[in-house]
């Protein structure tokens, strides 16, 4: 098992008394090479749970096991290096380095970290997402497609355990949606990775093995 | 896992910084701009330090003196030469004032002995044998026993070059005239005209045996890089503990020889002190202010590379680098910028400048300059810096990166601001050469931040209420803006609102400082002074100029006293004090002034009451009450004078009483006769007294003929010929007037460039909400008018406030700094106002035109 959530809590206190509870009592385990679709309305949590897999936010209570390890009981600079080498992250918005072209975007988690060979994977990764013709493009030279593909590449470069994806076809229109997604799921399926994506596209959630719907921050 | 490459960090910093080279051009220029005024300033400063420091030794001859009215004793002597530093030189001087006669003339006169190394500094320019050199002292003065004279004195006395006078019991002869004196400084041409001998020569006339007030001097030359001020602790720490006329002798610095040169000096050094500092803190608000708006964009980028698992650390190294770039960079340009200028300085100001004056750059300038760039604008930008830590890479998921508005804990807020307040204080006291004024200088501009912070506050809590009024959409809009992007207009206001308080600063306490070291407008420079005019000479004295088409200006009695109490306290004139501040020095010297009393029943163009009434214009000895007195401001300050203390003069053993109605302040400046202390009429007119005067507007020719005339007619009546003296003290006040306004100027300029960097980078920021109103269907007009009504508010409220503490704060500078030169010039005022909210309103209007030009679309690909 990759990754296993018990009775997981999180609100937001608002005064002395009173909080807002997005996620409460989750349970969840999710196993290695699985795909999972969240679906939900906004504002049922996704997006929480999902800053809460990633590391980037901490439970109000209940556990979190990733790969065996709790998440909550590691420190920042634990948590940091853990999600460095555990989980890719995909946003829907891309979020790539402006100034850094496609290659240099592809290869910063990897540099970040000293790899010597991260030029090279990141060509590899460059190649898997089929832009190897792009790399020396920055950002704002590529198509919203061109874009969330080098943001998959990133997001892979690092053979992470789990793949978190944050509406990876939102900005993105139908046909080119459905060519990042075959992308996508080609690559979990190639590389066994395992994937947790969370959308509104009830299709794209179809291709997962599994669909959870969140609902008022508990899964129905 | 690994660290990354050593340059990793550095590298992306750079590729960020090219990718955003607008901000940072616009960093490097503004910073580079101020720095480039501060390493200008500095060495500027320092040149003409250096270059008038020169000038006050030519005065002294020397760095230092020791002077008495009595022979020094050779143990005494001993005791004070310990504390000077190994290769110190020295040379003896003696001089009294004395009468001297032809067959039937006579005429006061000062005699100097001087010895062969006399001058250690400037030139003494003879008519025929030119500058003096060791060998004319030795052979012309010293074995020959000849005298050179001042010319004036061939002219009173009806003497040639080769003829004789009779100085005490022995004759000498007039072997040449003194053309050029470095040595006849502003304050002692009111005297007597000079006659030169050799030192060995003086005990020749059998005047140093008598009775008259002999000063006598030894003049130190000093090794390179001595420490002046802490060499005259030392040795007034020794003169204290001596005993008797030992405890008398003066310690006579270069700097304190010219009284006036040397106050202007000051000034000077002061003022351009202060406008180099100014220069930084206005690079460093603009800096500090770009920095914001460039920080807040890319919290977004530092939020992927944190999901991307670097730690917050890293990505505050990765912003220390871009800032650490940016002050080098910006330190770097500004020494090429000050190396192309400053050798260029003195061909641009040759006509001004003084013959042999040099702009240098300074070392130590550059170098600090470099520290500061680096450092400073780390400093300057650390509170902004801190907002990193507001940052969470979970706002990734949540589209408003940069939006947020986190409340950062307030200790640690106020932590970030620590480092630029001690950065500033030690800046402020490095220039200011003071503790206390440095301590001030930023305790004010502290006040002013928070003073201005709250008006900020209030402004934008009054736009809020204005925008629920009725009015025009895009005016409420407008206001509710102002409302709303609280942050960003308080940012805002406070940079444009310092700015004008800082560059209005400058020009503000100029004015004062400009009134104090120019001439009047109606000034004519006096060709000739008359002392010792006696009562019963007045009349006919004026009539004989009258019929040569001369008029005697000024007229003014001198009588002669001594302080002998203060409020019934017995007056002491000697403070065993050591004199540590300048301030101190100069009381000191006050002290132990004879006093010259004056009377009048109005005050003179060049005087103009401070403080208390108008003197009466008649005593009434029936009254019981004491006589009415005037005190110069700055003498009462340092004699600890105030209005109401009741002073005890000693007039020619007749005891007076007066009391001092008011202070005044005295322009010395207009060379008309002026004097610290006067009295209301019906006092002193029975005393025995001369009247002084003076002539002007006279050419060379007539000024020979003049002088003879009264020489011949008046023969008691000595006449002066100020001319070159005058000439002299002028040239250095109009060289210090244009250095005040050059400086003065190049403030400004940076504090423009500041302004209208700010103005335009807060409408850049705009240009996504700008372009939403165009897609919403707002007319460009509408857009336009909505951004200069909010940019006209800011810039009005900001320019108006800043202008008003300006005025508080230079006020308080002039007060403490500047001895109390301070003039309010409305027209500087109204003007940087309507500057600031044109520059505001222009500016944003400029860069409205690129939004108005672009196409709605670049909001849809955002």
């Amino acid at each position: 098992m990759i990754l296993e959530i018990k009775g997981l809590d999180k609100f937001f206190p608002q005064t002395d008394h009173d909080k807002i509870e997005v996620l409460k009592n989750l349970n969840l385990q999710v196993e290695e090479g699985e795909t999972v679709a969240v679906v939900g309305q906004s504002g049922s949590g996704k997006s929480t749970l999902l800053s809460l897999l990633a590391g980037l936010d901490r439970q109000s209570s209940g556990s979190l096991r990733l790969r065996g390890q709790e998440i909550s009981a590691m420190s920042e600079v634990k948590l940091t290096q853990f999600r460095a080498e555990n989980i890719g992250i995909i946003f829907q918005q891309f979020y790539l380095m402006p100034h850094l072209t496609a290659l240099e975007n592809v290869s910063l988690p990897l540099e970040m970290f000293g790899h010597k060979d991260s030029l090279q994977r990141a060509r590899e990764a460059l190649l898997q997402v089929g832009l190897e013709e792009r790399e020396k493009h920055f950002p704002h030279q590529l198509s919203g497609g061109e874009s969330q593909r080098v943001a998959i590449a990133r997001a892979i470069v690092i053979r992470p355990a789990i793949l978190l994806a944050d509406e990876p076809t939102g900005n993105l229109d139908n046909a080119t949606g459905v060519q990042v997604s075959n992308l996508l799921f080609d690559l979990v399926q190639t590389t066994g990775m395992t994937l947790l994506l969370v959308t509104h596209n009830t299709e794209l959630a179809l291709r997962c093995s599994r669909q959870l719907t969140l609902q008022s921050g508990t899964f129905q | 896992m690994k660290n990354p490459p050593a340059f990793f960090w550095l590298k992306l910093a750079f590729r960020e910084l090219l990718n955003n080279r607008r901000f940072s051009l616009f960093f490097l220029f503004n910073l580079a701009l101020g720095l480039a005024g501060f390493i200008a300033l500095d060495s500027f400063k320092e040149s003409l330090d250096n270059h008038l420091g020169q000038n006050s030794k030519a005065i002294l001859g020397a760095d230092i003196a020791l002077t008495s009215y009595l022979p020094f004793e050779e143990k005494t002597l001993d005791a004070l030469e310990a504390r000077f530093p190994q290769n110190t030189l020295s040379t003896r001087k003696t001089s009294l004032f004395t009468m001297v006669a032809t067959e039937d003339q006579t005429r006061l006169v000062q005699i100097t002995g001087i010895e062969k190394e006399f001058p250690f500094y400037g030139k003494m320019v003879l008519k025929n044998n030119g500058v003096v050199e060791s060998k004319n002292v030795e052979q012309s003065l010293a074995l020959s026993g000849e005298a050179w004279v001042y010319p004036e004195l061939l002219f009173m006395l009806g003497l040639k070059l080769g003829g004789s006078l009779k100085i005490g019991e022995k004759k000498f002869r007039i072997a040449d005239t003194v053309l050029d004196d470095p040595s006849s400084s502003f304050s002692s041409f009111g005297l007597a005209p000079r006659v030169y001998l050799a030192y060995s020569q003086m005990q020749e006339t059998a005047l140093l045996s008598k009775k008259s007030r002999i000063s006598y001097q030894r003049l130190y030359r000093l090794p390179d890089g001595t420490d002046l001020s802490g060499l005259v602790v030392k040795l007034q720490n020794k003169i204290n503990s001596f005993e008797g006329s030992d405890s008398k002798i003066r310690i006579l610095t270069h700097k304190r020889a010219g009284n006036n040169l040397g106050r202007l000096l000051g000034y000077l050094n002061d003022y351009l002190g202060l406008v180099a500092m100014i220069a930084v803190f206005l690079a460093g608000i603009g800096a500090a202010y770009l920095f914001r708006n460039y920080l807040v964009h890319r919290f977004r980028e530092i939020s992927i590379l944190m999901s991307l698992g670097a730690t917050r650390q890293q990505t505050y190294r990765m912003v220390l680098w871009q800032l650490g770039l940016l002050g080098t960079g910006a330190a770097l340009i500004a020494i090429i910028i000050s190396l192309a200028i400053l050798p260029l300085l003195p061909l641009l100001l040759k006509q001004f400048l003084p013959n042999g004056f040099e702009t240098q750059l300074s070392l130590g300038s550059l170098l600090f300059a470099l520290v500061l760039g680096g450092v400073g604008s780390l400093v300057f930008c650390l509170p902004v810096l801190s907002r990193i830590r507001t940052v969470q890479p979970l706002q990734l998921f949540h589209k408003n990166i940069g939006q947020q508005d986190a409340t950062p804990v307030l200790w640690r807020q106020a932590l970030s601001y620590l480092p630029l307040l001690i950065l500033s204080w030690s800046l402020s006291v490095w220039q200011s050469h003071s503790l206390i004024v440095g301590s001030a200088f930023v305790g004010m501009l502290l006040a002013s931040i928070l003073f201005l912070g709250s008006i900020a506050w209030l402004v934008l809590f009054l736009a809020g209420k204005l925008s629920q009024t009725s009015g025009s959409t895009m005016k409420r809009l407008a206001f509710r803006n102002l409302q709303r992007n609280r942050t960003g207009a308080i940012s805002c206001f406070l940079a444009l609102a310092l700015g004008t308080l800082l560059i209005n600063l400058i020009p503000q306490i100029y004015q004062g400082l400009q009134e104090e070291v120019s001439r009047p407008d109606d000034f004519r420079i006096p060709s000739l002074f008359l002392f010792d005019i006696q009562p019963e000479q007045m009349e006919p004295l004026q009539k004989t100029l009258s019929a040569e088409k001369v008029n005697l200006n000024y007229l003014s009695p001198i009588v002669r006293a001594r302080l002998e109490k203060v409020n019934g306290n017995k007056f002491d004139a000697n403070s065993k004090e050591v004199s540590l501040t300048r301030e101190q020095e100069r009381q000191q010297n006050f002290r132990r002034h004879n006093l010259n009393l004056s009377y009048r029943t109005q005050l003179s163009d060049s005087e103009q009451i401070v403080e208390g009434r108008p003197m009466t214009t008649n005593f009434d000895l029936d009254s019981g009450k004491p006589a009415e007195i005037s005190l110069e401001v700055r003498y009462a300050e340092r004699m600890g004078f105030k209005l109401g203390d009741l002073l005890t003069f000693n007039v020619q053993e007749v005891l007076v009483e007066a009391i001092v109605i008011n202070l005044r302040r005295v322009q010395w400046n207009s060379f008309q006769p002026n004097f610290f202390i006067l009295f209301q009429p019906g006092v002193l007119e029975d005393a025995p007294g001369t009247f002084v005067g003076s002539i002007g507007g006279l050419v060379a020719s007539r000024r020979m003929n003049v002088q003879n005339l009264i020489v011949s007619d008046y023969p008691n009546v000595s006449v002066i010929d100020v001319t070159r003296m005058v000439g002299r003290v002028l040239k250095i006040s109009d060289q210090m007037v244009l250095a005040l306004r050059m400086m003065a100027y190049l403030s400004i300029l940076a504090g423009l460039v500041v302004v209208f960097s700010i103005a335009r980078h807060e409408v850049e920021g705009r240009l996504w909400e700008l372009n939403l109103l165009k897609v919403l269907g707002a007319r460009f007009s509408d857009i336009q008018k909505m951004i200069q009504i909010e940019f006209a508010v800011l810039g009005i409220f900001a320019g108006l406030f800043g202008v008003a503490v300006s005025l508080i704060m230079s006020y308080g500078i002039s007060w403490w700094f500047f001895e109390n030169l301070w003039k309010w010039t409305w027209q500087t005022s109204l003007g940087s106002i309507i500057g600031v909210t044109s520059l505001s309103v222009g500016v944003a209007w400029l860069a409205t035109q690129r939004t108005l030009r672009s196409s709605p679309l670049n909001l849809l690909r955002s």
